[in-house]
């Protein structure tokens, strides 16, 4: 996949990490370059704070690199790895710095529950990403709330209970209902 | 495939703690109980990849951001300036395992086999055959640890956690469930190498850690009995 000595376009994450695992510098900037803005985005929906975003983020690639060599793909995608990276560096950047735990109203999960998404965001989604999408829109609130402040917060059952003011198995009961009903809808969209 | 009823109520008990695990919400001795049940029961184990799949396609929904100017040029300086920087440790850890050599030498025990480290240096081993195990954080290999198991007994760690700075308590457990304190240590910029005598036989030694300050264990390594 490589053109004249550099990683085009299309060259695949593995083969872009196998790049960085072995030192060469053109497949860390192509791999930077594919990466930066999604690797941002996370990190800055986490913790909030753009400078604090940057410094997650710049922290997540440094690990990736450097660990690129033990990357696992049986372990899951290149994409889920550094998102996972990312997201709970994220996490522990909040944690540490700002212990009162993000509120649900925040500026992200606000844009994650939301159906508005601009054309160009839309167009770069894959088609099971896009299906997850309306399958969390399509949950009822108070689910939906629960399944992001745990998938995209971190936040325990506990502290789902907590923030919402609900009983602890309520909590668990909202977190299961909603990952259950958003694997039914991934098992449609991968139906024949 | 049916399960028995026994193996059905040991899933129903561990569900709520699956779905957390999933989520890489949990911790301790519950996240202990479920990876035990997830080692013999494969209708878990496939329920956690199944819950897995869901919670990592939701990471997808997180909304991409422009960082600002600059931070592309910043992180691949800082990512050269820490590739230069391991390469500096890997010629000090070099160092110190050619020091290694030389003290086993010097110690007057046998030499049959050669131990080949990443280093590139090498290491004697004594008669009596070295064990060696992976340092790690988290699910990542962040050093290496070799014990011989001569009278008395070395300890040889080298170590990459990618951050940290500042002293580090290493210790040893023991066969017997003791806890003994190997000596406290000092990481520079993530990266630190060392050798230290270890009170107790190296071969009754079963697993060895890194701690802070703090009594936080910030990695690991486990050696076959």
């Amino acid at each position: 996949m490589r053109t004249h000595g550099s990683y085009d376009d299309e060259a695949s994450d593995e083969a872009l990490l196998s790049g960085v695992a072995v030192g060469d510098d053109r497949a860390v900037l192509a791999f930077v370059r594919r990466y930066q803005r999604r690797l941002f985005g996370m990190a800055l929906g986490i913790v909030g704070d753009p400078g604090m975003a940057e410094d997650v983020a710049q922290e997540a690639f440094i690990r990736i690199l450097r660990h690129a060599a033990v990357y696992d793909a049986r372990r899951g995608s290149v994409a889920t790895w550094t998102l996972t990276i990312t997201r709970n560096l994220a996490i522990d950047a909040v944690r540490v710095r700002r212990p009162i735990p993000t509120a649900p109203e925040d500026r992200t999960f606000l844009s994650l529950v939301s159906n508005d998404r601009s054309p160009d965001d839309a167009a770069s989604m894959s088609e099971s990403v896009t299906q997850a999408r309306f399958a969390l829109a399509a949950l009822p609130n108070d689910q939906r709330r629960a399944i992001v402040l745990a998938v995209m917060y971190g936040r325990t059952a506990s502290e789902v209970a907590s923030l919402e003011a609900i009983p602890l198995g309520t909590a668990k009961s909202r977190i299961r209902l909603g990952l259950a009903k958003l694997r039914e809808a991934a098992a449609i969209t991968e139906a024949p | 495939m049916s399960r028995q009823p026994e193996e059905s109520m040991k899933c129903e008990a561990i569900s709520d703690d699956l779905i957390e695990f999933a989520l890489g919400t949990l911790s301790g001795r519950s996240r202990s109980r479920v990876l035990d049940h997830l080692e013999s029961c494969a209708h878990c184990d496939a329920e956690l990849e199944s819950l897995a799949g869901v919670v990592d396609t939701m990471l997808w929904l997180a909304p991409e951001a422009e960082p600002s100017l600059g931070f592309e040029t910043r992180l691949i300086e800082r990512h050269r300036a820490s590739d230069t920087r391991r390469l500096t440790v890997r010629r000090r850890r070099a160092s110190v395992l050619a020091v290694a050599a030389v003290l086993v030498a010097v110690l007057g025990i046998g030499v049959d086999v050669v131990l080949t480290t990443h280093g590139g240096a090498t290491i004697p081993s004594t008669s009596v055959r070295p064990t060696s195990s992976r340092l790690t954080a988290n699910g990542i290999v962040v050093g290496h640890v070799t014990i011989s198991s001569g009278s008395p007994s070395w300890m040889i760690m080298d170590v990459d956690t990618g951050k940290l700075s500042g002293l580090v308590w290493c210790e040893v457990t023991l066969a017997n469930g003791r806890v003994e304190t190997v000596g406290k240590f000092t990481l520079s910029h993530g990266y630190g190498s060392w050798i230290a005598p270890i009170k107790s036989p190296g071969s009754l030694v079963r697993s060895a850690r890194l701690v802070n300050t703090h009594g936080t264990v910030l990695a690991q390594a486990t050696f076959a009995t």
